[in-house]
């Protein structure tokens, strides 16, 4: 996508972003219901899953860009894989805060090494440490072509994370798939999601949150692209201010 | 003419069969990977043997951290024994790592890896035998570990499913950290980022190879837990060996 095109698109979905942001975010206060053994505290799940949500696709694409990288070698795969490894990480940390502020209330703790939390740290300091190695090597292509086999690596163990939480027993609730009977525990802690309007409502809430902070890592992805668009060329423009500088033809 | 072609070619394995089986060399020996894996692997096993370098700094390594961690643990027994499992897998991956950098940097010492690259082998027999040589010395080391662990902590760690664990774990770990270590070894900062790469991948697989071995030490071990366990073990194995195996190629060429 070229750089004309990306300034077009952005301001809308821009816009866009910002008001699926706020309606969700009306409606976590003001329609859903209030839970029942929870209360108020319980609206905090809407952003965690969210933002999770977001996560873990963020980190499926930048493995899809990874991928793509190294079969046809083009710029634009490791820089999407780059901005989705960013933006992932911190819809990862935002998860991780939203979900420790529900822990103080919920567990009474803010913190429990149980096995998922403990995953989900080492899931970030995987992702984190993206950007060490890229620090590290100085040859573009070079640089490239590691990142994208360590982002397939690294994906490789988010899958073992997934598949290992649904085994472990843990404290943390499990929405989405089904737990091993060993992780029995898990139902501890977890919202009330009776049959009925109420549930039906919470179910909506968090349909439209997931939406929402799905539009926002797409807006963000766009914005953070368009970035390394003008980076690079910011960098191409020193160039040949210093070959201009040391006499030689721009 | 295409029959006669076939039955000649029909006669030729035959006739290489009966060669193969006359010669004390199996089929197994032919296979043009198979040899390049073991002819590395024997590289190393002799430098190792001469050198012998690389499993007397991780034994010594490990050594000093056990007895460090004791500090942490206010040399109280009690404390010891509760956290050994935890422990002998922090000490072996910490061990692991200086372990895997000395194989490593023996290669680009003196262009040794070019020399590798150079020769008409497959690049995943060079991973694979380097997987398997550093494993070889990783299981050396927890060969003593093992031993000194029951010393010092008095617990069962020679049961089999024990060491089954080590095993795979070992095999699991050395597999992603092989692939790593390739890669940090031509970055600017070398052996410094690869405790910060490699241990954040391969606490997935820690996790449960320390729940299994914790497990199978209780006084009635649940079977189902060591089986999960076991069996992530062994997936995560899988998967990282696939992966190292795809991708080996493209952190060694320049």
């Amino acid at each position: 996508m070229s750089l004309v095109k990306l300034n077009r698109w952005i301001p809308i979905l821009n816009i866009v972003a910002a008001v699926t942001l706020v309606v969700s975010l009306g409606m976590n206060f003001f329609y859903a219901p209030t839970e029942r053994t929870m209360g108020n505290v319980q609206r905090i799940f809407y952003f965690h899953v969210g933002s999770a949500w977001v996560g873990a696709v963020a980190f499926f694409v930048a493995l899809v860009g990874g991928a793509l990288y190294l079969r046809n070698k083009q710029r634009i795969w490791d820089t999407i894989a780059l901005s989705s490894v960013e933006i992932g990480l911190v819809f990862l940390t935002i998860a991780t805060a939203a979900g420790s502020v529900w822990g103080k209330p919920a567990w009474n703790t803010w913190w429990d090494w149980s096995p998922r939390l403990t995953l989900i740290t080492v899931a970030w300091l995987t992702y984190a440490a993206y950007f060490m190695l890229r620090g590290a090597i100085e040859e573009e292509d070079k640089r490239a072509r590691f990142a994208a086999v360590y982002v397939i690596v690294a994906f490789v163990t988010i899958i073992m994370t997934y598949i290992s939480i649904r085994i472990f027993r843990d404290i943390h609730p499990v929405v989405f798939g089904g737990t091993l009977e060993t992780a029995e525990g898990a139902s501890e802690g977890l919202q009330d999601f009776a049959p009925g309007l109420e549930s039906m409502k919470m179910g909506i809430t968090l349909t439209v949150n997931t939406v929402s902070f799905t539009i926002l890592y797409i807006a963000w992805m766009f914005n953070r692209i368009r970035l390394q668009y003008l980076m690079d060329s910011v960098d191409s423009l020193k160039m040949r201010v210093a070959t201009r500088l040391q006499g030689g033809k721009a | 003419m295409r029959h006669k072609q076939g039955g000649r070619s029909a006669w030729q394995t035959r006739r290489m069969n009966k060669l193969a089986q006359s010669t004390p060399s199996t089929s197994l020996r032919d296979n043009p990977f198979l040899t390049a894996v073991w002819a590395i692997v024997w590289k190393d096993l002799q430098i190792e043997k001469h050198t012998r370098q690389t499993v007397s700094v991780m034994v010594m390594f490990s050594l000093v951290t056990v007895v460090m961690f004791n500090f942490a643990l206010e040399t109280e027994l009690d404390a010891a024994r509760n956290v050994a499992t935890g422990l002998l897998w922090a000490t072996i991956l910490l061990a692991g790592t200086l372990g895997l950098n000395r194989s490593l940097a023996i290669e680009r010492e003196n262009q040794n890896i070019d020399a590798i690259l150079i020769a008409p082998i497959d690049r995943r027999a060079i991973y694979l035998a380097k997987v398997i040589s550093v494993t070889i010395f990783t299981l050396l080391l927890e060969l003593v570990l093992v031993f000194v662990f029951i010393i010092f902590f008095d617990k069962p760690f020679w049961r089999p499913i024990v060491l089954l664990v080590l095993f795979l774990g070992t095999v699991g770990y050395v597999a992603a950290g092989v692939l790593i270590t390739s890669m940090t070894m031509q970055t600017r900062s070398k052996e410094v980022l690869l405790p910060i790469l490699l241990l954040p991948l391969v606490l997935p697989l820690i996790l449960p190879a320390a729940t299994a071995v914790g497990e199978s030490m209780v006084v009635a071990p649940e079977a189902s837990i060591i089986r999960s366990m076991v069996s992530l073990v062994a997936a995560y194995d899988l998967a990282i060996l696939a992966s190292g195996l795809f991708t080996y190629h493209l952190v060694v060429e320049s």
